[in-house]
């Protein structure tokens, strides 16, 4: 098969260290993903030759780690340097309807940045919700299960609700709490199809800790906005891309083929691509 | 030297009787003694005049134990000669370089941590991992995992025990593990081997090692030497501050009751979100061709490292200290000289080459400073603001004379083997695998990210998802889409070492081998952390050739490579010493990573075999430790059989021919039977008299012999007997459902529950 070479941005800023995983799988799928710092869209200190424009990509990627040390609550210090280097080139970027995803970390900016649960006008803004501190405490790193929710997301259209992922997860502040009126806005988002994933147990039953890693209310994992061109989730399925990397896979002599990361990434990669064509 | 720059101080030196020149270096807190003060005292006559500040704080770095090693190096250097064969290592610098079957290089390098840890846990853990990924990244390599083997006190030791000044047990636990946490998460490196072990003999000075393991996709690495005069010196990463200054003369004596507060200055603070970019910056520099050699700045500091990258290539240096950045303002020369403010690394740059490296650096927001060059030597040239601050020829100062520590074998008396009792299998089954030595590490493996970077093909917890449990080593897939795997594991037998430190490290070896045959791989390198006491004391310097001795005798035997290794002495103070504890990150190469075997049992049915011939005695064992026997003979070591052995067990996984593998140690085959099946969420049924001892509860509890616990498929069974034909190799039971039976030939011993048994074993240990 001839596939397009998808350009897709991954973020970086000192700290956003999962971004080694996510070249990987998105290059296994066909596209040209391409590590960004956030000074190459800035202009700043860098060679003109090393300068990017937002607008070139087909794809922006916010990748998992520990951006600026997360010393402060999760994702806001990146959030509010993207909001000042790129928030005009950003808003115009989601309403253009391409393709942003938020993972762990990246998950935690998008909400920073308002672009999750987002607004009917695709804008940035004050965050309508937090990724606060797990209930346990701490952070994780365990292997964890989610459902994909039939929700409004195009990339998954064809799969049955309920259809559920191995991906791993690694964080320390992954509970979703709701501003405002959390149970209606809870509600809401759910009505509208905003719920991407849901914690669910190895059997697919409903999620206790560990299942649910952070105690997130409803059991979210992951959300979409209202265009469904934006989506963030706390687990990693750029780290279950293949097979090998499921923490069982010597129990089913299965060691070469895809992990459930690759199910996913590569129903966004192939959804931006029909959208880039 | 004419004229001195007015910011140094010249230290009144000649003429002065040994008796005031040991004041003065205790009152410096420079940490000479008195052969090296005479030394110091004739070099300076000899250049007729006094010695500055900025000089002898240099030359209390480069001649402190730390440094030096001039304890250690009589004993290492020909032991480990022959352990580094060119057609393998590739480099024995900060870190040792391995080639690796099918292109490119890995690094691998542990050292210690203890002291700081002891004083400040949380800041002397996280700066432990800060300056073994430094060792790392300084041989050129991208770091792609860490390990990291603890020893404290016992978690439960009551208040009233633990000696004035000295920090709980499980208050240092708990720092240690959290500063492990916060800064290998945030640098993004997957920790994913190590140990917790507890002892009485560590509640004073607890052991922290770190292990780093790197990768070199073009498998050359960067020489930690200087390459020619003209080039420049650059020095790039974090500002330098107060923290951190005399380190490595806190690190060369023993611990105090004072420590806590009197030495707290000599921890640095640790920077993980400076170190990421750091590394990302150094890795593009070394890809662009930039750097033509380069040091870490650890212990010592800047005089340390660029004392030693510059020597190394035998050249001169000037730097002037003024030029380097610094965290506050008032520094002196000699504290900037000396401090171990961290995230730093030292660079020789080709003076065409400056601009882009500095390019760089500037594009990840990571200062970098020309602050010198290389010069032709013999002398190092320090300025501040173009005046001089020392002058010192180069080998006088990074080459001290060793020393010829005095050694004198422990007087031992041998207690007999006791004998295990028969009856009541059940509860000592129970006892060994609910042992605070033994239960579920799952607490503390799980806050630590062990997945980042996507290369974690064997985690460190095996099993099904619901039921994680122990395995032996992890393995890495280093290189994209490739067959040839990484396996990583750690060894350490601090009990078997003190019981005899030559046969106790040949153990630890023999640990190491058999920790990486479990999952199908064959031993291919070791790095060393030698923690012992006070070198001083004869007793300890023997300990310490006959373990470096063991370990050698242990690789050649095995076949592993010695590419690096560590020192730390002076661990102990306030009458505890520590047992002798060379620990062990070991690697070996696993060809067909679909191939790579866990420790968890697959399928009912199956038979399981016990591999290797097993051994009564009992020291250093889990079960005499928990009665407080010492003193007893440990079992003999056999590395030459367990390399055969693991030849035909890594064969027999090549053809598919083993489900499972776990390998036989603390708690005997209780723990090692108690984990395989805890990890499949099934049960065993096992003969103990196949063991061939004399009686169930010794069969039960016996670790000695080098063996492994293997699950084989119901129809492999005769294909891998005669796989095994010639090495020992006995069934010993089968896989069951559920539960686990103890037999005795035909007679039923014991049944244990299994599944209660493994949620009170996964919630023990009550960390972090």
């Amino acid at each position: 098969m001839v596939r397009s070479k998808l350009p897709i941005a991954i973020l970086s800023i000192e700290g956003t260290n999962c971004d080694r995983e996510l070249v990987v799988a998105l290059r296994s799928l066909g596209a040209r993903p391409e590590v960004v710092h956030l000074k190459q869209f800035e202009g700043r200190e860098v060679r003109a030759a090393d300068r990017r424009r937002l607008s070139d990509y087909a794809a922006l990627f916010l990748p998992g780690g520990f951006s600026a040390g997360d010393y402060v609550r999760a994702g806001a210090i990146l959030a509010a340097r993207v909001r000042a280097a790129l928030g005009p080139e950003l808003e115009e970027f989601v309403r253009s309807g391409r393709l942003v995803a938020g993972i762990c970390n990246g998950f935690q900016v998008a909400i920073e940045l308002g672009l999750l649960p987002g607004r009917p006008s695709g804008r940035l803004g004050p965050a309508e919700a937090a990724l606060i501190t797990n209930d346990s405490g701490r952070f994780e790193c365990r292997p964890t299960f989610v459902a994909w929710d039939g929700g409004r997301f195009p990339p998954l259209r064809d799969l049955p609700r309920g259809t559920r992922f191995l991906f791993p997860s690694a964080h320390g502040e992954g509970k979703l709490v709701l501003g405002g009126d959390a149970a209606a806005r809870r509600r809401q988002l759910e009505e509208d199809g905003q719920v991407l994933f849901r914690w669910v147990a190895p059997d697919g039953g409903p999620a206790r800790y560990p299942w649910n890693p952070n105690g997130s209310e409803g059991d979210i994992a992951g959300l979409t906005n209202p265009q469904g061109n934006v989506f963030g989730l706390m687990p990693h399925p750029e780290r279950s891309f293949f097979r090998a990397q499921a923490p069982d896979w010597s129990r089913s002599a299965s060691f070469r083929g895809w992990g459930d990361g690759h199910r996913f990434l590569e129903a966004v990669v192939r959804h931006a691509e029909r959208g880039a064509a | 030297m004419e004229r001195w720059s007015p910011r140094v101080e010249l230290v009144p030196f000649r003429r002065r009787r040994l008796a005031e020149l040991l004041a003065l270096s205790d009152a410096r807190g420079l940490g000479f003694d008195r052969g090296e003060l005479s030394r110091l005292r004739g070099y300076f006559a000899h250049e007729g005049r006094d010695p500055t500040d900025v000089e002898l704080a240099g030359l209390a770095q480069s001649w402190s134990e730390h440094c030096s090693y001039k304890s250690s190096r009589a004993f290492l250097a020909p032991a480990f000669r022959d352990l580094r064969p060119r057609s393998r290592v590739l480099g024995t610098g900060d870190a040792g370089v391995l080639r690796f079957p099918g292109g490119g290089a890995y690094a691998l390098r542990i050292e210690s941590h203890n002291h700081p840890s002891a004083v400040e846990p949380y800041g002397g853990a996280a700066t432990g991992i800060g300056g073994i990924l430094r060792d790392v990244l300084a041989v050129g390599a991208e770091p792609i995992a860490l390990t990291d083997p603890l020893f404290f006190g016992p978690l439960d030791l009551p208040a009233s025990e633990v000696p004035p000044g000295v920090k709980s047990p499980r208050y240092l636990a708990e720092g240690v593990i959290a500063g492990i946490r916060d800064y290998g998460n945030r640098v993004g490196v997957p920790t994913v081997s190590g140990g917790i072990y507890f002892d009485p003999s560590f509640v004073v000075n607890p052991l922290v090692n770190v292990g780093c393991v790197g990768w070199l996709p073009n498998g050359r690495p960067v020489p930690n030497r200087a390459r020619r005069s003209g080039d420049r010196l650059v020095l790039a990463g974090g500002r330098t501050g107060r923290d951190g200054i005399g380190g490595v003369a806190f690190a060369s004596k023993e611990l105090t009751d004072e420590s806590g507060s009197a030495s707290r200055g000599a921890v640095q603070l640790g920077n993980p979100i400076l170190k990421e970019p750091l590394i990302r910056a150094s890795l593009e520099a070394y890809a662009e061709g930039l750097v033509a050699g380069v040091k870490d700045l650890g212990g010592g500091g800047l005089a340390t490292a660029s004392g030693e990258l510059v020597h190394a290539g035998g050249f001169g240096l000037t730097v002037d200290l003024a030029r380097v950045p610094l965290r506050e303002a008032g520094l002196r020369p000699w504290e900037v000289w000396i401090s171990e403010s961290q995230e730093r690394m030292l660079y020789d740059v080709a003076p065409a080459s400056v601009p882009r490296f500095l390019e760089i650096f500037r594009a990840h927001d990571v200062p970098a400073t020309d602050i010198g060059e290389v010069s032709r030597g013999p002398y190092e040239t320090i300025l501040w603001e173009g005046e001089p601050a020392a002058r010192l020829r180069l080998a006088f100062r990074v080459e001290p004379p060793l020393l010829r520590r005095r050694r004198a074998a422990r007087p031992r008396r041998l207690r007999p083997t006791p004998k295990v009792p028969d009856d009541r299998l059940e509860a000592t089954f129970e006892e060994l695998v609910l042992a605070a030595d033994n239960v579920s590490r799952e607490g503390v493996v799980r806050v630590y990210d062990h997945e980042v970077q996507g290369r974690t093909v064997v985690k460190p917890l095996h099993g099904v998802v619901t039921s994680p449990s122990h395995g032996d080593a992890a393995v890495l897939a280093p290189v994209e889409g490739g067959r040839r795997g990484l396996a990583i594991t750690t060894a350490a037998q601090p009990w078997a070492c003190q019981e005899d430190p030559y046969t106790g490290a040949l153990l630890v070896v023999e640990e190491a081998a058999r920790n990486l045959f479990s999952v199908g791989a064959r031993p291919d390198a070791f790095s060393d952390c030698l923690n012992f006491g006070n070198p001083t004391d004869p007793h300890v310097v023997h300990d310490f050739a006959e373990a470096a001795r063991g370990l050698a005798d242990g690789a050649r035997a095995l076949g592993f490579a010695v590419p690096s290794g560590n020192v730390s002495l002076y661990n102990g103070g306030l009458g505890h010493e520590i047992p002798p504890t060379p620990v062990l990150l070991a690697t070996g190469i696993v060809d067909d990573l679909a191939r790579a075997t866990t420790s968890d049992f697959k399928r009912a049915g199956d038979p399981i075999y016990l591999l290797g011939s097993s051994r009564a005695e009992l020291g250093g064992s889990l079960w005499a430790r928990r009665r407080g026997l010492r003193g007893l003979r440990l079992p003999s070591a056999a590395p030459v059989p367990l390399r055969r052995l693991g030849r035909a067990l890594v064969r027999a996984m090549e053809q598919g021919l083993v489900r499972a593998a776990h390998d036989v140690a603390d708690g005997g085959l209780a723990s090692t039977l108690s984990e395989m099946a805890f990890g499949g969420r099934l049960g065993f049924e096992v003969d103990l008299a196949a063991t061939g001892l004399g009686g169930a509860g010794v069969a039960l509890v016996a670790e000695g012999g080098s063996r492994l616990v293997l699950e084989v498929p119901l129809r492999a069974a005769r294909r891998f007997e005669a796989t095994m034909r010639g090495v020992p190799c006995l069934r010993l039971g089968t896989v069951t459902d559920d539960g686990g039976v103890l037999r005795w030939e035909e007679k039923t011993l014991a049944g244990v529950d299994l599944v209660g048994l493994y949620d009170r074993w996964r919630g023990a240990l009550g960390l972090p």
